[in-house]
């Protein structure tokens, strides 16, 4: 677990500490602290893993933690952003919730980016603050801050909890709402002289949430009745999968109703993995960075079923142009999404899989191979011709070359996940590689926050320690989150690999300066350390890749390798992201790669 | 909406986060323990997803939209204005043809209060300028439906000692 090269390493302590007197649960009846029942509460809800970072007002919790630590682990991170991220990287990778762990006031606040970003992604997330003692709350004590306050808007609900009584049914209710109906994160904040409190726990506590849990099964037969009649009588039908699929579990449903109707298959960017990349049904992902074939299809056809997906403004474009000619059927577990956007026909309000299950039983089975073959014939004039060809006068390596090496590595060994953060790599990588599972890309979406991969990945390393965990990140994003190369190299993780698409800018906002503002590189040229010599300053394994020829070989270096890595690829500097569907337009306005070069 | 720590926050949060304006807000019991009601003005465009979101809300139990409903809307509205001596008798009477009360005097102000429609409560405010109101307070309407009562809200039964935990002393 050490690393001899780092001068700060820490051992993870072995026998010298004492250990509770009792192994085994303490009997229900016993006085404990409020510290220790959060801890119960935590192992009767099935963690087994949380991110955090100690502080005052939520020392008493860290201090019973120490006793529960050989089944509750506990990883100490670098700054609670990343110990967010990291709990987010764990859901996302197992479907359960994460749990990140800080103290009040700036450790708490640390944890707004990483609860915005669960909000916005619907991924289940429990954060648990400490909180100055009831006596000085609201008296502008040290490190004091309204959390609850601040976090009321992208909560799925919070609570402050003063009374360590209070403890067992909030933690129930907390887990419950964080994991039920549409993901999301609940963060409790929990004041010192609760943690400190002893209580004799009462575990029967029944949920008590009659504002949650609505019935939403009820019209559903009816909805698919009239769905189906839609379905069937299609002549260009298209189903659009979002991440509503894989949070239910429904790919294989997914994959048997979409055979038994022979409607081509579109994944959003959240989506990805719902249905697998190189079956002849699937033709790619929509929207802003979508695919010229794909978009055009959804402009063309005439039934468009949404499963799980929730019509973000980068897939629909301009949503009053978005699929003028089709009628519109939403699946949907969240009913305030259904009809937010773009206006359906047939609302389905439910579990996805239930809804498939249902779909199926009702939808004859048919196929639209004249509507299919179109497409296909419009992918082989349009998509050969994005990927970024290298200009005349350099021979540098470009980020698609990356990207095919990659993928080729990716298919062929399997056993991986993938974890992106924000910007153009996160667009290359979701447009070049070619995706098979659901869970193996973890992207920051609906808030795009930068920073996301790098701890993201770490959590899902330690989801899955038999896996290999790729995180492609921008150097730009990179330097947001880096100082959890520490956390990876303490907690002795072995199966996280950064590849950084290295290109010295931030580039997404640097591609829009070059197509839309005249060039006007505004604050977008970036510097960074050596990265390689970085990741070894950490303990970890660095490589520099400047040339085609060493990716191949780094990637494979990196991946046999027994231990994380990090890979800086240095790519052509002003490579862009095509297609491209500016800001405004319609999805059927795309700039390709063609005409922005003949545009100059 | 159940009577829990921040429900109120919430709710007024969301409508300014989907970018609503609030035009008034009443806020009391009902008649089951530990559900409230709140009555609110809310300009917007598509008032089916204004529901829905409030929907989503852990606390919230249940919305009605009554604009298009047979309603019965009150609102209630206290006004002082400087009322000296030799023209109080006028004033009082203007005020009585309104239906507003006199419920406090003192030196030279009185203080008028008046319940009814906030199209009617507007007319008498107008009138009260006229007369030098200095101060107008609104509490905001209240609306209810007419017609068969809604069904009573269904909240979990508690035993008689225990309350919910939000609800013990010391919650925020």
């Amino acid at each position: 677990m050490t690393d001899a090269r780092s001068p700060f390493s820490v051992p993870v302590p072995a026998s010298g500490f004492p250990l509770p007197a009792s192994r085994s649960p303490p009997p229900a009846s016993r006085e404990r602290t409020g510290a220790q029942v959060m801890c119960e509460a935590l192992l009767r809800e099935g963690v087994e893993v949380m991110f955090g970072i100690p502080g005052g007002a939520i020392m008493p919790f860290y201090h019973a933690m120490w006793e529960y630590r050989d089944c509750l682990r506990h990883v100490l991170c670098r700054h609670e952003q990343g110990a967010g991220h990291a709990a987010e990287g764990y859901a996302r990778s197992t479907g359960r919730p994460g749990v990140c762990v800080a103290t009040s006031g700036p450790g708490a606040t640390n944890l707004v980016t990483p609860i915005a970003n669960a909000w916005m992604d619907s991924t289940p997330l429990v954060a648990i603050t400490g909180q100055v003692s009831s006596a000085v709350l609201g008296k502008d004590a040290f490190q004091e801050t309204d959390i609850t306050g601040i976090t009321l808007p992208i909560t799925k609900h919070n609570y402050r909890v003063t009374r360590a009584d209070d403890l067992p049914s909030v933690f129930h209710e907390a887990f419950h709402i964080a994991r039920s109906g549409r993901p999301g994160p609940v963060l409790i904040d929990v004041t010192k002289d609760a943690q400190q409190a002893k209580v004799v726990p009462d575990w029967n506590v029944s949920l008590n949430v009659p504002g949650f849990s609505r019935d939403t099964g009820a019209g559903m037969r009816d909805a698919v009745k009239q769905a189906a009649r839609l379905l069937a009588n299609a002549s260009k039908p298209l189903i659009l999968a979002g991440h509503g699929v894989i949070i239910s579990g429904a790919t294989n449903e997914l994959r048997v109703f979409a055979e038994r109707t022979g409607i081509p298959v579109i994944t959003t960017l959240q989506g990805i993995g719902a249905f697998p990349e190189d079956h002849p049904l699937s033709i790619g992902m929509p929207g802003m960075h979508g695919w010229v074939h794909v978009n055009r299809a959804i402009q063309e056809c005439d039934v468009l079923i949404n499963i799980g997906a929730r019509f973000d403004d980068r897939v629909t474009g301009k949503a009053s142009t978005f699929a003028p000619r089709a009628r519109v059927i939403h699946v949907d577990i969240d009913p305030a999404e259904i009809g937010k956007n773009v206006k359906v026909a047939v609302a389905i309000v439910g579990d996805a899989r239930a809804a498939l299950l249902s779909l199926i039983e009702e939808t004859p089975p048919r196929d639209a191979l004249v509507w299919l073959q179109n497409i296909r014939d419009s992918q082989t004039t349009h998509q050969h011709r994005q990927p970024y060809l290298r200009r005349p006068e350099t021979t540098e390596l470009m980020p698609h070359d990356v990207y095919a090496a990659l993928n080729a590595a990716l298919n062929e060994r399997g056993g991986y996940r993938v974890v992106t953060d924000v910007g153009q790599h996160q667009m290359w990588a979701a447009q070049l590689i070619e995706w098979r599972r659901p869970r193996t890309h973890i992207t920051s979406g609906g808030a795009g926050t930068m920073g996301f991969a790098v701890p993201a990945a770490m959590g899902a390393a330690i989801a899955h320690p038999d896996e290999t965990i790729w995180a492609i990140v921008g150097d730009g994003g990179f330097q947001m989150t880096n100082q959890e190369l520490a956390t990876i190299n303490q907690e002795g993780i072995t199966n996280v690999k950064v590849a950084i698409v290295n290109n010295g800018y931030l580039g997404m906002v640097r591609q829009w300066q070059q197509l839309f503002e005249g060039k006007r590189y505004s604050g977008t040229p970036l510097s960074g350390p050596s990265f390689a010599g970085l990741a070894e300053a950490y303990g970890l394994r660095g490589f520099t890749v400047d040339r085609i020829e060493q990716a191949h070989d780094a990637i494979e270096c990196a991946w046999n390798h027994d231990g994380s890595a990090v890979l800086d690829f240095r790519v052509e500097r002003e490579a862009n992201v095509f297609p491209l569907v500016p800001p405004g337009s319609s999805i059927g306005e795309m700039i390709t790669r063609e005409a922005a070069q003949a545009n100059g | 909406m159940e009577d829990r720590p921040a429900a109120l926050n919430r709710v007024l949060g969301l409508l300014r986060g989907r970018a609503l304006t609030v035009g008034s807000i009443a806020l009391g019991e009902s008649e089951t323990p530990g559900v409230r009601r709140i009555t609110v003005v809310v300009e917007t465009p598509d008032v089916q997803q204004t529901i829905k979101q409030l929907n989503r809300l852990i606390e919230v139990l249940e919305v009605t939209d009554v604009t298009n409903a047979e309603y019965v809307v009150r609102e209630t509205a206290l006004v002082k204005i400087h009322a000296p001596e030799p023209r109080r008798e006028e004033i009082r009477t203007v005020a009585e043809g309104f239906g507003a009360k006199i419920v406090g005097i003192s030196g030279t102000t009185v203080v008028f209060e008046m319940t009814d429609t906030p199209a009617r409560l507007g007319e008498m405010i107008e009138r009260a300028k006229v007369f030098g109101a200095c101060e107008t307070m609104r509490s905001g309407s209240l609306a209810m439906a007419l017609g068969v009562p809604l069904p009573p809200t269904e909240t979990p039964a508690r035993e008689e000692a225990a309350r919910p935990w939000w609800q013990a002393d010391g919650a925020c």
